[in-house]
């Protein structure tokens, strides 16, 4: 009985710790889960230093979202009169609805932070050269359609702070010449924020944008392995191919008998040779197990620490003072406030500059830049790449100046948006008693 | 000894994530189980006992007819004892009409598939002279609850 | 770069995983243990208790621990406080005495006309019915607008907590002349006319048109009045009563006279001009204008009836 359990036991979790190097290559084949992995990963790729581990963590933080979204969609209702108060049946009388609730938001927080972290990891390595131009844009599209599902999530709670932020934020949308104010309509269901607007952001929210993240993240997995695996192996790759090849001297049998040759030499697909690289599984799989523990260790911790945010219910006839968009925005409303420009007699609205201009060269900049790398080879996988230097200040000045400017939106700016520093007093608003 | 601490420490690292993700999925499942309903309580207001005409009285909202005699009164659940629906005063029975069970006057089957009479409430009288209707205590047929004063 | 041995991600890897683990078993644990120690069951252990030392052992019996709230559709009303508050209707069985939070309703006459399962708590004490924490009740946090008329409160308005409420009693009792138990909000009824405001400010549609309307005054944004004349605190109500003593000093150049009044009628003034708010409270819960309150038959002293937990 207890052997016998054990068998079973044993042909359940086989690939998950084979004990030799045959089934360690059968586990990637014959495993559902594990058959998009390659057999074999090379020791570069799996390290900490060079790839952060960014889009495992990305990836891990997606699931925590899909797994407490599906949760949060059994209890919440998307509808102007019962939104809200669904929310605060999460937030006090459904067991766990709150650290449910936390848990989801603190983890798309932390993926639209991530998402980004891992682009930029993959720009300061130069990882995007050649065969991987393509899973760059995948890349590119799945940073938007994170900034959009965390954009139609803030919506939902119906809360002044979602209210208010959608409305400014749509407006931003709505500064985009010719098609942007049909686009802020088609959006919003009408001019402004209302039930039909809560509806299509929910429908795009559980079902849409999901859908296509998916899609997408399943092929962007796809094309690293189609591409050769992450470029971290380029450098080994070519120094592989440098080198003189010791073909490992054997006997092999001629028309005459035994004659001394050589034989072929095993070099993988990748160009790496046996003792570059380990089996997948289990050395792959159990550092992303321990990627996920981290990061779930994380966002739980966080929401045991700090709640979600949530206002007053939404009031179409009080704006709070300040209004603001969410912070991956707050950089453009930042722009918007203070870029207005006055030509003589013509007026560039700071809409136009901070809410299209800027962001459309940046994403322009962004699909484009691969294509006008000039670097070489060898500064592909390569952290800080000399050749690259000027590319990476570009990148690095552009992601600082986002970042003050999130600061500034977020920590420094006060009523009538204001600037305050954080020591300064701010005005205390009036209340009603 | 290093492979024993090994060993001890897998299956520690292992035994946790089990146990913890089997409370999860017992929290998950713990979450389905509201904490809070949104339905009437089992116990409700009704009318004023004189606000009644003699006879059958259906009350939509519970479901229930309230039934007067002079001043004394009696409250008969609407719903059949079959399936569900709510069933009918027709003058002398109720008849049900979603699969045709009958019941006389007193709520007991005459025909049709309700395998149970039509349970009978317990009544009182509210503090502010209401009457109370307990819907989660059923009282035997022909008990009744008299007005203490003969306000009709 | 050499390749590296398959040992060393196992040696790097193992005691991170191992310790991970049990930071992930931890973490759960602590959230199942917050689940559980939720502040009101201490409160409705200590009420079970109560009860059964009051000799209501059936009722202790038939306590059931868990969240309780008074749910009322018409109003949109979700009440939880009754979760910590669970002496609230058994006025005449327990004892006055108990303390907060299990203490009787002080009030059981009223009540009688105001039943808690149309009324609920917070249409008239205002706070977050949906909470089940004292400061989520209470105070509401960040962002929520109606906290609860707490006597804290009140005495920063140099009111008494009974004055404060009238405020909103008035939301339903508007169009009353005179309504018992409401002297503050009846004083400044009869200032209203006794002052003859409607010669310029006109209140659901009769009056002057040369002042502002005052019809839903309750509703202004507080951002919306100017307090760089206003020498106490910087509320909507502090606004109103320096402006109902002297218009002139609070806003320069207006056609207001100063009434001088004394502060109490000031005070009763400024809480009459909060009380007029937009509220869709369905026509059953407006009494007639000039109906007379019928006596109140005596509140008997019979077990309460409110949803208790689902279980």
């Amino acid at each position: 009985m207890a052997t016998s359990v054990q068998r079973w036991w044993h042909k359940l979790v086989w690939p998950w710790s084979p004990l030799s190097e045959r089934e360690a290559s059968e586990a990637i084949v014959r495993n559902l889960w594990l058959h998009w992995f390659p057999a074999k990963v090379s020791g570069r790729s799996m390290s900490w230093s060079y790839s952060l581990w960014l889009g495992t963590v990305a990836a891990s933080l997606f699931v925590i979202l899909t797994v407490t979204g599906v949760m949060l969609m059994f209890f919440y209702v998307p509808s102007t009169e019962r939104a809200y108060g669904s929310i605060k049946d999460l937030q006090y009388a459904v067991s766990f609805g709150r650290i449910l609730r936390n848990q989801h938001r603190w983890a798309a927080e932390g993926m639209v932070a991530l998402v980004f972290i891992h682009m930029a990891r993959v720009f300061f390595t130069g990882a995007y050269r050649g065969a991987r131009v393509l899973n760059w844009l995948v890349g590119v599209a799945l940073l938007l359609l994170t900034l959009m599902l965390s954009f139609t999530g803030y919506l939902l709670p119906w809360d002044q702070l979602a209210y208010w932020a959608i409305t400014v934020g749509t407006n931003i949308a709505s500064e985009a010449p010719v098609l942007g104010p049909t686009f802020k309509y088609l959006l919003l269901g009408g001019h402004f924020v209302g039930q039909q607007t809560l509806l299509r952001f929910y429908v795009l929210h559980v079902f849409f944008l999901p859908a296509v993240v998916w899609i997408l993240f399943a092929y962007h997995m796809w094309r690293v392995r189609k591409d050769g695996g992450l470029a971290a192996i380029e450098p080994l790759r070519a120094m592989r191919r440098a080198e003189p090849k010791e073909m490992p001297r054997s006997k092999s049998y001629s028309l005459f008998g035994l004659t001394p040759g050589t034989s072929v030499a095993v070099m993988s697909s990748m160009g790496l040779e046996e003792r570059d690289q380990v089996a997948s599984s289990p050395n792959l799989t159990r550092r992303m197990i321990l990627v996920f523990l981290v990061v779930f260790n994380i966002t739980l911790l966080l929401s045991l620490l700090v709640n979600a945010p949530l206002e007053g219910p939404a009031n179409p006839s009080v704006t709070p003072n300040p209004a603001k968009a969410p912070w991956y925005f707050v950089w453009l409303q930042e722009l918007v406030a203070s870029t207005t420009v006055h030509l003589g007699k013509v007026t560039i609205s700071g809409g136009l500059v901070g809410g299209i201009l800027v962001p459309g060269v940046l994403l322009a900049a962004l699909i484009l830049w691969p294509f006008f790398d000039r670097s070489t080879v060898s500064a592909e996988g390569v952290w800080f790449a000399r050749e690259r230097t000027r590319q990476n200040v570009v990148f690095a000045v552009i992601t600082v100046a986002i970042i003050i400017l999130i600061i500034v939106g977020m920590y420094l700016r006060g009523p009538y948006w204001r600037l305050y520093w954080p020591w300064s007093p701010r005005p205390v608003l009036p209340r009603v008693l | 000894m290093e492979t024993d601490r090994r060993t001890i420490l897998r299956w520690l690292g292992k035994g946790s994530v089990f146990a913890a993700f089997i409370a999860q999925i017992g929290a998950a499942a713990r979450a389905f189980f509201p904490n809070v309903l949104y339905e009437p309580p089992s116990t409700f207001k009704l009318e004023r006992p004189e606000d009644y005409p003699q006879g059958y009285s259906f009350n939509s909202e519970h479901r229930l007819f309230v039934v007067r005699a002079a001043n004394k009164f009696h409250v008969i659940s609407a719903i059949c004892t079959h399936l569900g629906c709510t069933v009918q005063w027709r003058g002398t029975e109720f008849d049900c009409p979603c699969h045709g069970s009958r019941f006389d006057a007193n709520g007991n089957v005459i025909a049709g598939p309700a395998p149970r009479p039509l349970p009978w409430f317990e009544v009182s009288l509210s503090p502010d002279g209401l009457l109370e209707v307990d819907s989660a205590e059923t009282v035997p047929q022909g008990s009744a609850f008299t007005t203490p004063t003969e306000k009709a | 770069m050499p390749g590296r041995p398959e040992q060393s991600f196992e040696r790097e890897d193992f005691a991170w995983l191992v310790v991970m683990s049990l930071v992930f078993f931890a973490l759960v644990a602590i959230a199942l243990w917050r689940e559980y120690a939720t502040p009101w069951r201490p409160w409705q252990r200590q009420f079970k208790l109560t009860l059964a030392h009051a000799g209501r052992f059936d009722d202790a019996r038939k306590f059931h621990l868990g969240i309780r709230q008074i749910w009322n559709p018409e109003l949109g009303l979700v009440d939880r406080c009754v979760s910590c508050h669970l002496g609230f209707e058994w006025g005449g069985i327990l004892p006055a005495t108990l303390p907060q939070p299990l203490t009787p309703h002080p009030a059981p006459a009223f009540m009688a006309h105001h039943p808690f399962e149309r009324f609920g708590c917070t249409t008239c004490h205002a706070g977050q019915g949906w909470a089940t924490t004292a400061y989520g009740a209470h105070e509401g946090g960040e962002g929520w607008e109606e906290p609860m008329l707490s006597k804290q409160l009140a005495e920063s308005c140099g009111l008494s907590e009974g004055e404060l409420i009238q405020m909103r009693c008035n939301y339903c009792h508007r169009r009353d002349v005179s309504t018992d138990g409401m002297d503050s909000i009846n004083l400044a009824k009869k200032l209203i006319k006794k002052k003859k405001c409607l010669i310029c400010h006109t209140i659901e549609g009769q009056g002057g048109h040369t002042a502002p309307d005052l019809t839903y005054e309750g509703d202004k944004n507080p951002e919306l009045f100017d307090f760089s004349h206003v020498t106490g605190p910087k509320t909507v109500f502090n606004w109103h009563v320096e402006h109902f003593i002297s218009a002139g000093k609070i806003a320069p150049g207006t056609a207001m006279p100063d009434f001088n009044l004394p502060p109490e009628q000031a005070r009763a003034l400024a809480l009459l001009m909060l009380s007029w708010r937009r509220i869709n409270y369905p026509p059953q819960y407006i009494p007639q204008p000039a109906a007379q309150s019928a006596p109140s038959p005596a509140p008997t002293a019979s077990a309460p009836q409110t949803a208790s937990p689902a279980h």
